[in-house]
């Protein structure tokens, strides 16, 4: 900065330097061209020195580049040494990342050799396993010798295990052989089950005609049965018939009766009249046995009568002496009676006349209350109209003070009014205000006399309303007394009264009662009614339509029911004319029965077994000819069954047709020879003897 | 249709009552068993499913009754319906179901609707079925053939139509009754109940 300071000073000093340069020529070429010399002189020093300071200049800008060369250069020097040093720093930087380099790679080769070494133990281990599975494998394959071995025995064994299946299967079939023939004989069984199945249809067509046997007799057992019945019957009418005649025999009997009751009849008629009079004679005297018996009872009664009577009498008698008086006589009694009687209406005289007292004190009375009444009234007016005069005069007495107030004040005016009429004339005027004044009074007076007799009119409807208020209240208190007494008089009657009206009232609240339970039961049976379906046929009525589904159900029902019962009718006349019928063949029944579905099939699957036994039959009767014609050929006998147990062999050369040998077969098939024709039994067996007697029979025959 | 205006006329109570009797004696004879279920098929009305008969002589005979029904209850003449059971073999009423109808008589034709909402009656008709088919649980079982009858109970004045015969109210001898609930349009009222022979197990 300071070379650049110092350029800047250096660039400066040069521009000043030029400005002066060129102005100071114009200034000295401008100025006054007297100062010619010395002015050049000026010029020529001038310019020297300007000179010289341009070399200083130049020198000094030298200087400058010199010295900036030469910073330059130890700027250069600088930088050169610093990058110097970076490349050291940087070349020592390397050096040292090569020796860390190098640790590592040693250390790398380190662990390469630790692995080798490693690698190498597992090469031996591997060796060694190596080893190990070489002798294992040795082992396995000895083993596998000594199985292949096992292996060669085995198949010998399967070779021998071949030849044994061979000979089962022969065997085996040594055995289908054998079952072969053992079907054959099955069927020869099943012919005889054949044999026998016939024989059962045989039976039990038997059977069946068993039955129709039976039923015939069980209807001859009826018919027993009602032959025997109408035997009873006419033996009963044999039996009534003896009765009749028994009775018949009683005839001459019965005349005789009714001749000897005809008799008696007559006899009782006659005495029937004697009764009625006999009768006539009791009754009257039966009632005379009543009168009498009314007549005693009336006397009985009569006697306790007479003698209560006589008690009476005695008691009436006695009285007398009980009461003291002097009495001995009715007479004495009834004059007692009458002087009683005397008293007695001298009594209710009194009493009668006391109770009209009573009444006129009472009525006197009752008018005197009102009178009393109108007396307090009366009383209590003239104390109100005291009490009003009081007060009247009360007023007027205030009324004459302030009149004399008045007067005072209108003397007072007046005087005044003198006084001031000394002092001034002023008596018209005076004399009108007094005018007014006195008008003034008068008005006041009057307004005051209207208020006073307001006054007095309101105090006098007081005073009567307080009057009509006392007189109601003595009023009512007469009422009240008269209520009482009428009460004292009524209390009787006014209890019965309540009483009867209490009694009255419970008598209505039982029978409420009772009505509010029955009406409960009859809205209780009413619902009920309603909810059964009842109706109240005045006010409705049940319809339906005619055609309605029970209707409908029920004629299908009765129709059902007639359609059967025609049915029912049907099959029992068919099953009379069935009985009837009676022993006809059971085709019949079996064509009226109509066949049923079952009995189809069964019939035909009948049909069938039948064509199957038929075919059977051929072909086993086929295959019996060929076999015998086979036996006849071969073995030259013809063996033939006679009997059960009985075989007849004819030889082929046989001379004559009636030339056989009998054989009977026992259960063990052990024949013995009946009768021959032949004589000879070669070395006890049969197959060499039939044999022999074939060559002899041949010989014979080819010799004649 | 009244049914759509707010409010219930007498027209629309009567069309209302009739349809409630259709579905009930419809649900009656399939409850019962009266008539076989594969005859029936499933409807819903009343927002429940209901059976309804297909058999074409046994519908033309529900329509004839209900229309002639419809009328009566127009003219508000008619008192009951009953629905009777009878055994086919032996000729006994078995169960009778009876529905009371209370007609208002100031409700004429022409006359101010009631208020009261197809819904709220609606819901009372939904729960008298409902009732109705519970019932079945205590009911003894109809074991042996059945048919049934509607009975019409009228005012005793009316004018029997042809085709209708009077008949006999074919009460129930020593029977059992509940009563159901009951539903009301504001001018017909109908009640129901059920009245069952008493079996001798009981």
């Amino acid at each position: 900065m300071d070379d650049m300071e110092d350029d800047t000073t250096i660039f400066s000093t040069l521009k000043s330097f030029k400005s002066l340069i060129s102005c100071p020529d114009r200034s000295l070429l401008e100025t006054e061209p007297g100062f010619g010399r010395s002015g050049l002189q000026n010029l020529y020093t001038k310019r020297v020195e300007l000179e010289e300071a341009a070399e200083r200049v130049r020198s000094h800008t030298s200087l400058l580049q010199l010295t900036q060369e030469k910073q330059q250069m130890e700027l250069s020097h600088k930088r050169a040494r610093i990058e110097l040093e970076k490349e050291a720093n940087s070349s020592s930087r390397d050096l040292q990342r090569e020796i860390d380099r190098n640790r590592e790679l040693l250390l790398q080769i380190r662990r390469l050799e630790e692995r080798e070494e490693k690698a190498n133990q597992a090469l031996n281990e591997q060796m060694e396993n190596n080893k190990a599975l070489k002798r294992n494998f040795e082992e396995l394959h000895k083993k596998a010798n000594e199985k292949d071995s096992k292996l060669a025995e085995a198949d010998q064994m399967i070779s021998e295990l071949k030849d044994e299946t061979r000979r089962l299967n022969q065997q085996i079939q040594i055995q289908e052989s054998k079952f072969s023939t053992q079907n054959l004989e099955i069927q020869a069984l099943q012919e005889q089950l054949d044999v026998q199945r016939k024989k059962f249809q045989d039976v039990s067509q038997r059977y069946q005609n068993l039955q129709t046997s039976h039923s015939t007799s069980t209807e001859s057992e009826l018919k027993m049965k009602e032959l025997e019945r109408r035997l009873a019957l006419q033996e009963q009418d044999s039996v009534i018939v003896k009765n009749m005649k028994s009775e018949v025999a009683r005839l001459p009997e019965l005349e005789r009766e009714i001749k000897r009751l005809r008799e008696e009849n007559t006899f009782l008629r006659e005495t029937k009249e004697n009764n009625s009079l006999l009768r006539e004679e009791t009754e009257g005297l039966r009632r005379k046995l009543e009168r009498m018996e009314r007549v005693m009872e009336e006397k009985l009664k009569v006697e306790l009568e007479k003698e209560k009577l006589e008690h009476e009498l005695q008691a009436w008698e006695n009285i007398g002496q009980s009461t003291g008086l002097n009495i001995r006589k009715p007479e004495d009694l009834s004059r007692e009676v009458i002087q009683i009687q005397q008293r007695e209406l001298n009594l209710k005289q009194q009493n009668y006349t006391l109770n009209s007292s009573i009444r006129s004190v009472e009525k006197a009375r009752t008018e005197l209350m009102p009178e009393i009444a109108q007396l307090r009234a009366k009383a209590q007016e003239e104390q109100k109209k005291r009490e009003n005069q009081d007060s009247l005069v009360r007023r007027l007495q205030k009324r004459v003070l302030l009149l004399t107030k008045e007067r005072d004040g209108m003397r007072a005016i007046l005087e005044s009014y003198d006084s001031e009429l000394a002092t001034s004339e002023y008596s018209p005027q005076l004399m009108l205000r007094v005018k007014e004044a006195e008008d003034m009074l008068q008005k006041v007076q009057t307004h005051n006399t209207e208020m006073e007799t307001q006054l007095s009119k309101a105090q006098e409807e007081a005073g009567s309303f307080k009057l009509q208020a006392q007189m109601v209240t003595t009023e009512l208190e007469a009422l009240k007394e008269q209520q009482v007494s009428n009460a004292e008089k009524n209390t009787l009657a006014t209890a019965e009264e309540v009483s009867s009206l209490r009694q009255k009232i419970e008598e209505l609240e039982s029978e409420r009662q009772q009505l509010e339970e029955q009406n409960n039961i009859l809205e209780m049976r009413l619902e009920r009614h309603n909810l059964q379906g009842g109706y109240d046929p005045v006010t409705t009525k049940v319809i339906h339509l005619q055609m309605n589904p029970t209707s409908i159900a029920k004629q299908q029902r009765t129709e059902e029911v007639e359609q059967l019962r025609v049915e029912c009718q049907r099959l029992r006349d068919r099953l009379r004319k069935i009985e009837a019928g009676g022993g006809m063949t059971t085709d019949d029944t079996t064509l009226i029965i109509p066949p049923s579905q079952e009995i189809l099939d069964l019939r035909k699957q009948m049909e069938s077994a039948e064509l199957k036994n038929q075919r059977l039959k051929e072909v086993f009767q086929k295959k019996i000819q060929e076999f015998r014609t086979a036996c006849y050929v071969l073995t030259g006998y013809q063996i033939d069954i006679t009997v059960e147990n009985q075989y007849r062999l004819t030889s082929v050369y046989a001379e004559h047709m009636e030339d056989s040998l009998l054989y009977a077969s026992l259960t063990d098939f052990s024949l013995t020879v009946l009768g021959t024709d032949l004589h000879l039994f070669h070395q006890k067996s049969i197959p060499v003897f039939l044999s022999a007697v074939t060559i002899e029979l041949f010989s014979r025959q080819t010799v004649t | 249709m009244s049914k759509t205006l707010k409010g219930i006329t007498l027209k629309g109570s009567a069309e209302l009552v009739a349809e409630f009797f259709s579905f009930g004696i419809n649900s009656i004879l399939y409850q019962r068993g009266i008539y076989p279920a594969e005859t029936f098929t499933r409807v819903t009305q009343y927002d429940m499913s209901l059976q309804l008969t297909t058999d074409a002589k046994l519908k033309n005979y529900l329509t004839n009754v209900i229309s002639q029904l419809k009328e009566w209850l127009f003219d508000c003449t008619v008192q009951k319906l009953v629905v009777v059971i009878t055994c086919l073999e032996t000729n006994e009423v078995l169960e009778r179901w009876q529905f009371d109808i209370e007609c208002d008589k100031t409700a004429k034709e022409g006359g101010a609707p009631r208020e009261k909402s197809i819904k709220a009656i609606q819901e009372e008709i939904r729960s008298v079925i409902r009732q109705i088919t519970a019932t079945v649980t205590f009911l003894p079982l109809l074991e042996t053939a059945c048919a049934f009858d509607l009975l019409i109970y009228t005012d005793k004045d009316l004018e029997v139509p042809e085709q209708w015969e009077e008949s006999g109210p074919q009460l129930i001898d020593q029977s059992e009754e509940v009563r159901l609930r009951s539903f009301t349009t504001t001018i017909h009222k109908v009640n129901s109940m059920v009245a069952y022979k008493r079996t001798n197990s009981t």
